[in-house]
């Protein structure tokens, strides 16, 4: 049983169509990540996953129920929210969750020690929301998600506000989750943020769905990388990379700025030793998911089907 | 939906504006009653105001009055108009909507909060009202608004049921507010629009002349009461009015709800945040539609007609006076009824409507010396109309006396004929005179002594006799004690007359007043 079965969700509001014919399939314990740039659809397709927005066209089904037909019942087992989560100002964290746990099962209030601990409120608990950070009430977010003991989890923009240390705690607790069977939907324009969570993704564009796979086959469409190359001689560095075979190279304000497959530019890196150039610095100036996925959301990238037009890379011989 | 309606109950609880609430209608009465202890004044446009000092049940039933011009309006903004509108404020519809309740679950539960917190909060004005008048004046018997005495048992009950009667407007104004927050997503519209239409609805009740036009609007309702205080007591309008502030709670959560479920919440980007046009729509959409009532308001005949008022106000004199002079220690048997007549008119000439243009003459036949025992006495006042029945009766105080008089022991009170406050049923059928009196007629008091320079021949003066005693049975025991005293005197100066000059003074009316 998948976890969202979701078949031709399409919605407009006015003349302006947010979502058409989007189709999305997550199974149970999979780590789907939602990617787009602002504008995409990717809160309103979460919208239409949690009932908040009606869908114009398509079906939805949450744990194999189909969402139109369930009544109450929906939403049981998912949890999530969308943009900044919301609470009530004039009541402290723990009230509020006493008032959301009114609204779930019976369980949800015992749960809420526990999850208040985990995602490190507890000592907060009982100060009001007027007082939290952006961090604190994205944590106070989880935290209203997690005592429904969720089954599917709905993320939208989950690390938006959070420092360093709060996102590498949001990446090791979608990892937990997703290790207990739990299935979540992360959103955001940000791919390095769940590059190293999600299993799949789906890349939407204009409301279109406009790759949908795996991580490895998404850095496979990547063109070829490109690095930021610091070396003891970057004048003799950029004549031996100019003569070499599958690499591009150009000056810029920090280093040479190097494009080149994995490969090619193992090669450069061995002929500049040779050459006692010295390699000070050398790093991915964007990911190949990045690289992948400014393609796809590019000017020229078109619908699905889009990915079989990109090149493995430039100038590469394979 | 009692999870979501504790869920509710727990926010409600927990913000400011509503413990602020519940301390005015814990407190705001006992303060009213402190301060009306300590003066002699009393609310004079309050129904029963004038009795504040007679009767502890008085100070709930002014609380009550008060509370229906614009107290319950906004006791149901504060509680109910930001119900809806705060989630938007606060963002917390995506929060809400994606737990384990259904949206009918959610709207259920916030309308039981408010609900069941509106009735609370009335039951905690009407408690604190009561023992506040209890404690600081006492549970003396109450003057009802035809001037029946109501003892005290009775007024007790009569004050429970009378906050009780009121609910259903209540509920009508916690609908509207819903519905303003709903439509207009304003905490400001929510909370106010509610007290703007029942201002509005109070100024529509001063105009036109339509009594079913009026009870349309449910402000209307929060009246229902003063058929309890009546005597006889009079239910039709507040069926009436209960049945029509059902109907508005009816229409207004069904749009609300309408509104609610087909609603996407797509947050501020995309919703399209109404900003102030929506709530200016939804305020004045509801102002168009009472506008409209009032409009209508003309239409229809008008149930304040001269036959009512009269039969109200000769109800209400021939009480007072019995009540007053019962104060000033006379011995009044119980059922005495003064042999009055009564006439009502518009100076506009028009004979029926609300209006402050009515004055209602009652003539009191009252015995005198001489060979004419009874001297015709009129006695006029000014009367201000109400379109809900109830009036407003002012007399110059030469013939009723003065404002206040000192009763039988001493301590100055209310003169209660000087001014009447009273309603009558404008549902009902008129109903008959009280017995003893005549409604609609104009007597012309023959002027006195006339009579006594013209010779009567013994048949007519028999046949006058006759009419006379049937006169006298019909006027009671006292007036017959009167009449008797007149006869021994007019024998005695038969037997022994005197000089004109030394001729005695007529006997004064019953209703003179003592300073």
């Amino acid at each position: 049983m998948a976890a969202v079965s979701a078949s031709g969700l399409t919605k407009r509001f006015g003349t302006t169509c947010a979502v058409e014919g989007v189709d999305l399939v997550v199974e149970e314990g999979e780590v789907r990540g939602l990617l787009g740039p602002n504008g995409a659809g990717k809160t309103t397709l979460l919208r239409m996953l949690l009932g908040l927005v009606r869908h114009d066209a398509g079906t939805i089904e949450l744990l194999g129920r189909p969402f139109d037909q369930a009544g109450s019942a929906a939403l049981d087992g998912v949890a999530g929210f969308v943009e900044d989560p919301s609470f009530y100002p004039y009541l402290s964290a723990r009230a509020n969750l006493e008032v959301l746990a009114e609204l779930d099962d019976a369980q949800s209030r015992g749960r809420i020690g526990a999850v208040l601990e985990q995602v490190e409120l507890a000592d907060r608990a009982h100060d009001r929301l007027s007082g939290y950070s952006s961090g604190m009430r994205q944590r106070l977010g989880i935290a209203a998600a997690l005592i429904r003991a969720p089954r599917l989890l709905l993320l939208d923009e989950p690390t938006s506000g959070l420092d360093p240390a709060g996102v590498r705690f949001m990446s090791q607790l979608v990892v937990t989750l997703a290790a207990s069977g739990v299935a979540i939907v992360l959103s955001s324009h940000q791919i390095g943020e769940l590059e190293a969570v999600c299993d799949t993704f789906s890349v939407l564009r204009g409301g279109h769905v406009a790759w949908s796979g795996t991580a490895e086959g998404l850095r496979a469409l990547a063109p070829p990388s490109v690095y930021r190359l610091l070396t003891s001689d970057d004048g003799r560095a950029l004549t031996l990379a100019q003569a070499r075979d599958g690499v591009r190279v150009e000056r810029s304000s920090s280093g040479l700025r190097v494009t080149a497959e994995a490969s090619a530019m193992d090669g450069l890196v061995l002929a500049l030793a040779q050459s006692a150039v010295a390699v000070r610095l050398l790093e991915p100036d964007v990911s190949p998911l990045e690289s992948a996925f400014f393609a796809l959301t590019g000017a020229e990238a078109t619908r699905v089907g889009a990915a079989a037009e990109l090149e493995p890379g430039v100038g590469a011989e394979s | 939906m009692l999870s979501a309606y504790r869920a509710e109950r727990r926010k409600l609880f927990a913000q400011v504006s509503t413990r602020a609430l519940a301390l005015v209608c814990a407190l705001g009465p006992v303060a009213f009653a402190i301060v009306l202890s300590a003066q002699s004044g009393v609310p004079a446009d309050s129904l029963l105001g004038v009795w504040v000092h007679n009767s502890g049940y008085a100070v709930s039933f002014v609380v009550l009055d008060f509370a229906g011009y614009v107290g319950f309006a906004l006791l149901a903004g504060v509680l109910a108009g930001d119900l809806f509108s705060s989630e938007d404020r606060y963002g917390t519809w995506k929060t809400v909507l994606t737990r384990s309740r259904s949206r009918a679950d959610v709207f259920a539960g916030k309308l039981l909060a408010a609900a069941v917190l509106a009735l609370a909060l009335v039951g905690l004005l009407a408690l604190s009202s009561l023992v506040a008048g209890l404690v600081l004046t006492g549970d003396q018997p109450l003057v009802g608004l035809d001037g029946n005495v109501i003892p005290s048992g009775e007024a007790l009950w009569l004050v429970l049921a009378s906050w009780l009667v009121s609910i259903p407007a209540v509920l009508a104004f916690v609908s509207l507010s819903v519905l303003f927050s709903v439509a207009s997503r304003s905490g400001i519209v929510g909370v106010l629009g509610a007290v703007l239409v029942a201002l509005v609805m109070q100024l529509l009740a001063l105009v036109g002349r339509g009594t079913w036009a009026h009870l349309l609007l449910v402000a209307s309702a929060f009246d229902d009461w003063h058929g309890l205080l009546a005597a006889p007591k009079f239910y039709g309008q507040l069926i009436i009015g209960s049945c029509i502030a059902l109907i508005w709670v009816a229409g207004c959560l069904a749009a609300s709800w309408a509104m609610f479920r087909r609603r996407d919440f797509a947050g501020p980007p995309v919703s399209g945040r109404p900003g102030w046009t929506r709530p200016a729509q939804a305020v004045l959409g509801s102002m168009a539609l009472i506008v409209l009532l009032g409009a209508i308001a003309s239409v229809g005949p008008s149930a304040i007609t001269k036959a009512r008022l009269e039969s109200a106000v000769l109800r209400a004199f021939n009480d007072l006076t019995v009540l007053q002079q019962r104060e000033l220690g006379r011995t009044v048997p119980a059922g005495t009824e003064l042999n009055l007549t009564t006439t009502c008119g518009r100076r506009s000439g028009k004979s029926e409507g609300p209006g402050d243009d009515w004055s209602c003459t009652m003539t009191v036949v009252r015995a005198s010396a001489g060979y004419n025992p009874f001297e015709l006495t009129p006695v006029t006042y000014d009367v201000s109309v109400k379109s809900n029945g109830c009036y407003k009766a002012e007399s110059p105080p030469s013939f009723v006396g003065r404002e206040t008089m000192v009763d039988a022991h001493g301590q100055t009170v209310i003169n209660p004929l000087f001014t009447i406050y009273g309603c009558f049923d404008v549902i009902g059928s008129a109903p008959r005179c009280p017995r003893n009196t005549r409604c609609g007629e104009a007597v012309a008091p023959r002027p006195a002594g006339a009579a006594g320079t013209r010779t009567t021949p013994p048949a007519e003066r028999q046949q006058q006799q006759r009419a006379l005693h049937e006169a006298e049975r019909a006027a009671g025991p006292r007036v017959m004690h009167e009449v008797e005293e007149a006869e021994r005197k007019l024998e005695h100066e038969t037997a022994h007359p005197q000089p004109e000059a030394e001729r005695a003074p007529r006997t004064e009316a019953p209703a003179q007043t003592r300073k």
